[in-house]
């Protein structure tokens, strides 16, 4: 693990640790309602808690926006250049495609992040709430992996396939 | 598998078919139209009267550009086909551009191939006239041995090719573009490296210099200046040395790879993609065990419950 | 015309209990504004040239400027990150060993406020070796009181 990295995942690991301290919160609203307070917009501001930004750099960030029956937690995954934009966005499509087996993943990310996830109280009272920030600390450093390899292969079929195609031409 | 065959091989299949059932004394009744890169249509069919005759007609996009190229071309591919035994040429059917007949009874089975070439003999006819020209302005002295002539082939809606030949190379420019936005970066990337691999690797020192702009190069930029220059075209040089068409069977082989250039490299991209597809649904199987990891174990919950039962042994149901 | 079944009218009934990010301030007694707090910026500064950050980081953590208006607040935020930025890694720990609870609070807030700003993300990695040494010191005890708190830098 780079020098950086450790740092910045043991920071979002404390945030998380923190933030994930929910409780069942029936809407002040809509009677029998019950929904993560996060998402309700004009919602009354005590339920909110303060935002938390994380960042490694600009292009490395966290955000965690806790409040009193949820957390949304919104990943932004560096993105070096024009390949990389393609691949995080092609690959964060396909996980919010499949948000129904996730639970937590929220299904659009937040304007400025690449994902986001939504923990409510329903999640941390039917899941260990450890293993949920293990879980989003090692999506985090599997994202970033999968993406660099992901360019790798891309750059070593291209070049298998050109050399290929032009050594038809070698007589 | 890493190549494309210049052959269609669903025109390859269904010739054998029929060859063998007419051997067999049954000949198949056919009507079948077979499709092939760059809005190429083949068609195969029963001439009305005679069961063993057969009908192959094609029609292409590309055709009209390429009859505009030389004087003959429906001369030149006569010769080509008319040496097979059992191949005659007739009138092309209707909606079709050219049509060739087929006896079964006459026919090789070496011929199936060449006859499943026909899209590669129609494209290869530019080819062949540039080499002509380049055989001609190799003999002119030094000063005159230059020409203007570009061929050029619309082989699809907006991606052309040209063919220049001059007098010691011929250059085929190709010109693309990319509807997708993925495609356009992954097409980059391929492009990059088609140009550079050659550079890197000595063992194909001798293959066709490649060049990748994104302005039409100098010797078609008159060809090409009235249009609005997109942002999206890109325009892929091959530089053919005579090292590269010295023989027929050298210049046939070189005209059926650049003919399936363009699909060769969009086929590849179509499998990264693919290969990412089947590689993230693994990721996302991963991710999901790490996920369900964190989830209570609903018997360490609920033990309490599901021990109580009544007196009886039955289990208390509330 | 705006869709009015989709207007929030509690938001115009002054009895409806909602309560906003105005409401939730706590009352401040004055209003501290730049000129006041100049001379305590200098003070960090000199602070901070002279090489003592130890004291320097003790004097930004303490008594900062809550009732004051954004700008303020900026100026004395990147007077403090500059001071942050300024200390060797090694010596993190030992300054923050020093800081009171209350201090490394604030050093806390310090930290999510210029790691949510530009200025503050291009040193990043400074401010989250920081944030490690006080979780170190400390555990999530800061993090969970600034999550509650509602007077911010």
């Amino acid at each position: 693990m780079s020098q950086s990295l450790r740092p910045y995942l043991t920071a979002v690991r404390h945030s998380l640790q923190a933030a994930l301290n929910l409780s069942n919160f029936s809407s002040q609203v809509v009677e029998r309602h019950n929904r993560p307070e996060v998402e309700v917009p004009n919602a009354s501001a005590e339920l909110l808690l303060q935002p938390m930004h994380i960042s490694r750099n600009e292009h490395e960030q966290v955000l965690i926006e806790p409040s009193v029956n949820s957390v949304r937690v919104s990943i932004k995954v560096k993105q070096a250049d024009e390949i990389e934009q393609i691949l995080v966005h092609k690959f964060t499509r396909f996980l919010e495609q499949r948000a129904e087996s996730f639970y937590v993943l929220r299904r659009v990310a937040i304007p400025g992040f690449s994902i986001s996830f939504l923990i409510t109280n329903m999640h941390t009272e039917t899941m260990n709430t450890e293993k949920l920030v293990d879980f989003i600390i090692e999506f985090m450093e599997e994202v970033d992996k999968e993406i660099s390899e992901m360019k790798l292969f891309l750059n070593a079929r291209a070049r298998f396939v050109a050399e290929a195609y032009l050594g038809e031409f070698v007589y | 598998m890493l190549y494309l065959q210049p052959q269609n091989l669903l025109v390859q299949k269904t010739l054998t078919e029929a060859l063998e059932a007419n051997a067999r004394g049954t000949p198949l009744i056919l009507d079948r139209i077979i499709s092939d890169f760059d809005y190429t249509t083949l068609h195969i069919s029963n001439s009305p009267e005679e069961k063993a005759l057969l009908w192959i007609s094609i029609k292409t996009k590309a055709w009209l550009s390429i009859s505009k190229c030389g004087p003959d071309l429906v001369g030149y591919l006569n010769t080509k086909y008319d040496d097979l035994a059992g191949v005659s040429t007739c009138q092309p059917e209707g909606g079709y551009d050219y049509t060739l007949q087929v006896d079964l009874k006459a026919l090789q089975n070496d011929a199936v191939v060449q006859l499943s070439l026909l899209k590669v003999m129609t494209m290869s006819y530019p080819f062949q006239l540039a080499f002509n020209e380049f055989a001609s302005l190799a003999q002119l002295p030094e000063g005159s041995n230059t020409t203007e002539t570009v061929h050029k082939i619309e082989y699809r809606d907006d991606e052309n090719v040209f063919i220049k030949p001059s007098n010691d190379r011929i250059t085929v420019i190709f010109e693309t573009f990319f509807q997708d936005e993925t495609d356009k970066v992954f097409g980059k990337v391929f492009l990059q490296e088609f140009v550079d691999s050659r550079k890197r690797n000595r063992a194909i020192q001798s293959a066709p210099q490649v060049l990748f702009s994104h302005e039409p190069p100098l010797e078609i930029s008159k060809l090409v200046s009235s249009r609005v220059s997109e942002k999206s075209r890109r325009f892929i040089t091959f530089v053919l040395f005579p090292r590269h068409f010295q023989t027929p069977e050298l210049q046939f082989s070189s005209i059926c790879h650049l003919a399936l250039f363009r699909n060769y490299f969009h086929y590849h991209i179509k499998c990264s993609k693919a290969y990412m597809h089947s590689r993230m649904r693994y990721r996302v199987d991963t991710f999901i065990k790490v996920l369900n990891r964190a989830k209570l174990d609903e018997n360490e919950d609920g033990s309490e419950e599901t021990t109580r039962r009544t007196v009886t042994g039955r289990k208390m149901v509330y | 015309m705006e869709d009015w079944r989709r207007i929030d009218i509690d938001a115009f009934d002054p009895e409806s209990g909602r309560l906003t990010e105005e409401d939730l301030k706590p009352p401040y007694a004055t209003q501290v504004g730049l000129q006041e707090l100049q001379p305590k910026i200098s003070q960090l500064r000199s602070a901070a040239t002279s090489g003592d950050f130890a004291s320097a980081v003790q004097l930004a953590t303490s008594d900062p400027p809550y009732n004051s208006d954004d700008a303020t607040k900026l100026q004395y935020f990147s007077a403090v990150l500059e001071v942050l930025t300024q200390v060797r890694q090694a010596e993190i720990i030992n300054i923050v060993k020093q800081l009171s609870p209350k201090q490394q609070e604030v050093l806390i807030k310090y930290l999510y406020k210029g790691m949510s700003l530009p200025e503050g993300q291009k040193q990043g990695g400074i401010l989250l070796s920081w944030f490690e040494k006080v979780t170190q010191v400390s555990g999530v005890g800061p993090i969970v009181r600034y999550l509650s708190d509602r007077n911010t830098v």
